[in-house]
C-alpha cells in the first residue's frame, strides 16, 4: 500500500497539470481572482457614484425647494436638449431612447395637498435594470428632506412646538442592543461563505489526481498491469486513497495559508481595523477544528471521486462524470446558508451542510462542541463506507474491463 | 508446468449492446450473456512455448487474462506447478509474468522506476532488485535509456522496457498477448530473443499471434481457439497433420474450416 502511495504521489508532483491545480491554483489564482473581482466592483460603484445623470421635471414649479435641490446636485443635470417632456409616457420613452437618465412627475403642489389632508404621490421614471443604480436612492433622499420641511412647517402652523416634533411623529423608537460580538457578527457573514472557499477546494485537490490515478490508468494500459501484481484489491485501493486524501489536503492548507497571506498583506497596506479585530479574534485551535472537520469530508471525496475515476473508461468520461458530484457538493452548502439553519443533533448529520454549518460557528465562536464531535463521527462513518464501496467497486470486473 | 482446463467465462450484455444488436447469428451470445470462451484447454510444460491462435474475436485474450488472474473464470481450472490459481489468485500473479501489446508503462517515472516499482509490489528484496535490474538492462540492452521517462521513449524502448517489468520478479510462466503486434523488425527480433531465452531457461511461455512465422520460429506447441472453443492443442507437428498441411497457415486455415463446418 505504501510502494503504492509513494509511487502516485511521485508521479503527481512530476504532472505540471495536478501541480497546477492542486498547488498553483490555489497560491495564485484565487487570491488574483479575488482582487480583479474586489477592483471590478469597487470601480463599478465608483463609476457609478460620479456619474451626473440627465433629468427633467414635470410639475417642478409645484416643489420649487425640491426642483433647486436637484438642481444643484453634484449628481444631476437637468436636460437642455429639444424634446418636450409632459406625461409620465413621454418620460418613459425618453428614458428608454436614452435622451435623459431620469424623469420626475409631479402630479400636484404638494403644499396644497398637504393642506387638503391628502398624501402627494411623485413619480420617478429611471431604468433600474443596471446593476448598480444610486438614481433613486439619491431622489428618495432630496425629497425626504423636502418632505420634513414640509412636516416641520405644518406642525408649527398647528401651535405644537419644535421640540415636540420628534415625539409626535415618532412616538416609539426601538433601539437594538446586540448581545453579539465583533467575532460573532463577522462570523455570521463570513462564516457562512467560508465552506463556499473551503469545501470545492477540498472537492478540486481530489477530483483532479483522482481521474489520473482512475481513469487514466485505464487509459494508458497501467492498471491491468498493476492488477496483475500479488497485492490485494484493498491495498491498491487505500494506495491511491490516500494519495487522494494527501492532495485534496494539502490543496485546502495551500489556499488556507495563501489566503492568510494575502490577508496579511492587505491589512499591511490598508487601514482595516474592523477585519484586524475579527482576524485576532480567531484562535489557532478554531483553525485546527475547521482543518479536522475537513478531514473526512477530504476522505468523502476522495472515495467518491476515485470509484467514479475508475468506472469512466477514459479520461474525458471521468471529467464528464465529475461534473455532477461538484453540483451535488455545492447543493448542500447552499442549504447551510438558508434562513433558519442552524447546527443541531439532526443537521449534524447530513453531509457537507454539517461542516459548512459548523465552520460558521466555529468562526462567530458559538459552536457547541458535542455537535462537532457528532460530525466528525458522521463524517467518518460515511467516509469509511463510501471507502469500503470502494474496495468493492475494484473487485468487479464489469467496472475495470468495462 | 501451467494446465488450462475446461475454462468459460461470459459476460453480462449492457443495454446498448442489446439494444444495437444487428443480428442473433453469434452462437455465443443469448438473452443475457455473451459467452466469451465455452471450453478451452491446454498445458505448456517446462521448456516449452505454446503459440495460441485464433480468429479475431475468438476469445484469446479473454483466455490470457483468465490465466493472468485479471479476470476470474466461471468454470475450470489453471493449474501451476499443482496449485489451482483460479482458487489462489495472489499465488498466481506472483509465478506469472503477463505482457500484452495494450500494456503500458508510468509515464513520468523513469523505466528504472518503473521496473523497480513492480518488484518492490512483488515483494521482491533491495539488493535483489538492484541486481536483478542490471541483469534485465544488461540482457535487453537498455543501460542507455534507463534514467529516461517512459513518455519520451520510442515504441521500441517503450517494449523492452515492457518486457523487463514483465519478467523482473523471475517467473515461473510468461503470458504474452500478441507481443510483437505495432513493432518494428528490431524490435521484434528483441521480442523473439526474448522468448527464446526464457526457453533456453525452462519458463513455460504461452503466447497469443496472428504471425505463423513466429510460431514456426518459437513454439514447440500450438492451441487453436475459435468462437471461444478449443478447436486443437498438441505439437507443431500435430497441427500440421490435423491441418493437413506442412503450410502453418493452411493448416491453420483448415483445422478452423473443418472445426467450423462440423
Amino acid at each position: 500500500m505504501f510502494e503504492v502511495y509513494k509511487k502516485e504521489l511521485k508521479e503527481l508532483l512530476r504532472d505540471k497539470k495536478t501541480l497546477m491545480f492542486v498547488v498553483l491554483l490555489p497560491v495564485l489564482i484565487f487570491p488574483v481572482i479575488f482582487a480583479i473581482v474586489a477592483f471590478i466592483g469597487t470601480q463599478a460603484a465608483l463609476d457609478a457614484d460620479q456619474k451626473v445623470n440627465t433629468y427633467v421635471i414635470i410639475n417642478g414649479e409645484y416643489a420649487q425647494e425640491f426642483t433647486d435641490k436637484v438642481f444643484y446636485h453634484k449628481s444631476f443635470e437637468l436636460y437642455k436638449g429639444s424634446k418636450t417632456f409632459n406625461t409620465i409616457e413621454e418620460l418613459k420613452a425618453g428614458v428608454t431612447a436614452g435622451d435623459i437618465d431620469m424623469g420626475i412627475y409631479l402630479p400636484s403642489n404638494a403644499v396644497k395637498t398637504l393642506d387638503n389632508g391628502e398624501q402627494s404621490k411623485w413619480q420617478v421614471v429611471f431604468n433600474d435594470a443596471k446593476s448598480i443604480n444610486f438614481l433613486f436612492d439619491r431622489v428618495k433622499e432630496l425629497a425626504q428632506e423636502y418632505s420634513d420641511v414640509l412636516q416641520a412647517e405644518k406642525l408649527k402652523s398647528f401651535g405644537i412646538e419644535e421640540s415636540a416634533h420628534k415625539s409626535i411623529l415618532n412616538p416609539i423608537e426601538v433601539v437594538k442592543v446586540d448581545t453579539a460580538d465583533k467575532r460573532e457578527n463577522l462570523g455570521e457573514k463570513i462564516g457562512a461563505y467560508l465552506p463556499y472557499l473551503l469545501i470545492p477546494l477540498v472537492l478540486m485537490g481530489a477530483t483532479y489526481p483522482a481521474i489520473d490515478l482512475g481513469a487514466g490508468e485505464k487509459e494508458r494500459g497501467t492498471l491491468e498491469t498493476l492488477l496483475l501484481t500479488p497485492i490485494t484489491r484493498t491495498e491498491l485501493v487505500l494506495g491511491k486513497f490516500i494519495t487522494l486524501l494527501t492532495t485534496s489536503i494539502a490543496s485546502t492548507t495551500i489556499t488556507v495559508v495563501s489566503m492568510g497571506c494575502w490577508v496579511a498583506v492587505a491589512l499591511a497596506f490598508a487601514d482595516l481595523d474592523f477585519i484586524k479585530t475579527a482576524f485576532s479574534t480567531l484562535a489557532v485551535t478554531d483553525l485546527l477544528m475547521i482543518f479536522v472537520l475537513l478531514l473526512p469530508l477530504a476522505a468523502i471525496f476522495s472515495s467518491l471521486a476515485l470509484a467514479i475515476s475508475i468506472y469512466a473508461r477514459t479520461f474525458k468520461e471521468a471529467q464528464n462524470y465529475m461534473a455532477p458530484l461538484s453540483m451535488g457538493v455545492f447543493f448542500p452548502i447552499i442549504i447551510s446558508i438558508m434562513p433558519n439553519m442552524e447546527l443541531t443533533a439532526k443537521t449534524a448529520f447530513i453531509p457537507v451542510t454539517n461542516v459548512a454549518l459548523a465552520i460558521k460557528d466555529i468562526i462567530k465562536g458559538t459552536v457547541d462542541y458535542t455537535f462537532v464531535g457528532l460530525i466528525f463521527l458522521a463524517t467518518v462513518l460515511i467516509a469509511g463506507a463510501l471507502l469500503a464501496f470502494c474496495v468493492k467497486w475494484f473487485n468487479r470486473e464489469d467496472v475495470l474491463f468495462r | 508446468m501451467i494446465e488450462v482446463a475446461g475454462l468459460k467465462k461470459r459476460f453480462k450484455l449492457t443495454k446498448d449492446h442489446k439494444k444495437n444488436k444487428v443480428d442473433d447469428i453469434d452462437p455465443r451470445e443469448d438473452k443475457d450473456y455473451f459467452h466469451s470462451v465455452r471450453d478451452v484447454s491446454f498445458r505448456c510444460a517446462e521448456g516449452e512455448v505454446l503459440g495460441l491462435l485464433g480468429p479475431n474475436g475468438a476469445g484469446k485474450t479473454t483466455t490470457l487474462r483468465m490465466i493472468s488472474t485479471a479476470l476470474k473464470p466461471d468454470e475450470g481450472s489453471i493449474t501451476i506447478a499443482g496449485n489451482d490459481i483460479v482458487k489462489k489468485p495472489l499465488l498466481g500473479r506472483k509465478s506469472i509474468g503477463f505482457l500484452s501489446g495494450s500494456t503500458g508503462l508510468y509515464g513520468r517515472l523513469t523505466v528504472k522506476e518503473n521496473i523497480e516499482y513492480f518488484a518492490k509490489l512483488h515483494g521482491m528484496k533491495k539488493s535483489d532488485i538492484a541486481s536483478r535490474c542490471d541483469e534485465l538492462f544488461t540482457l535487453l540492452d537498455m543501460h542507455k535509456f534507463i534514467d529516461k521517462r517512459a513518455e519520451n521513449l520510442s515504441t521500441g524502448m517503450k517494449q523492452k522496457a515492457n518486457i523487463a517489468r514483465a519478467v523482473v520478479h523471475r517467473p515461473a510462466v510468461v503470458v504474452l498477448d500478441e507481443p510483437t503486434t505495432g513493432l518494428d523488425i528490431m524490435t521484434t527480433q528483441t521480442v523473439i530473443e526474448f522468448i527464446k531465452g526464457l526457453k533456453a531457461q525452462g519458463t513455460p511461455v504461452i503466447f497469443s499471434t496472428h504471425h505463423l512465422d513466429e510460431v514456426a520460429l518459437l513454439c514447440d506447441r500450438v492451441a487453436v481457439i475459435n468462437e471461444g472453443i478449443s478447436c486443437f492443442d498438441g505439437t507443431v507437428e500435430a497441427f500440421k497433420q490435423a491441418g493437413n498441411s506442412e503450410e502453418l497457415n493452411q493448416a491453420f486455415m483448415n483445422i478452423l474450416t473443418e472445426k467450423h463446418n462440423v
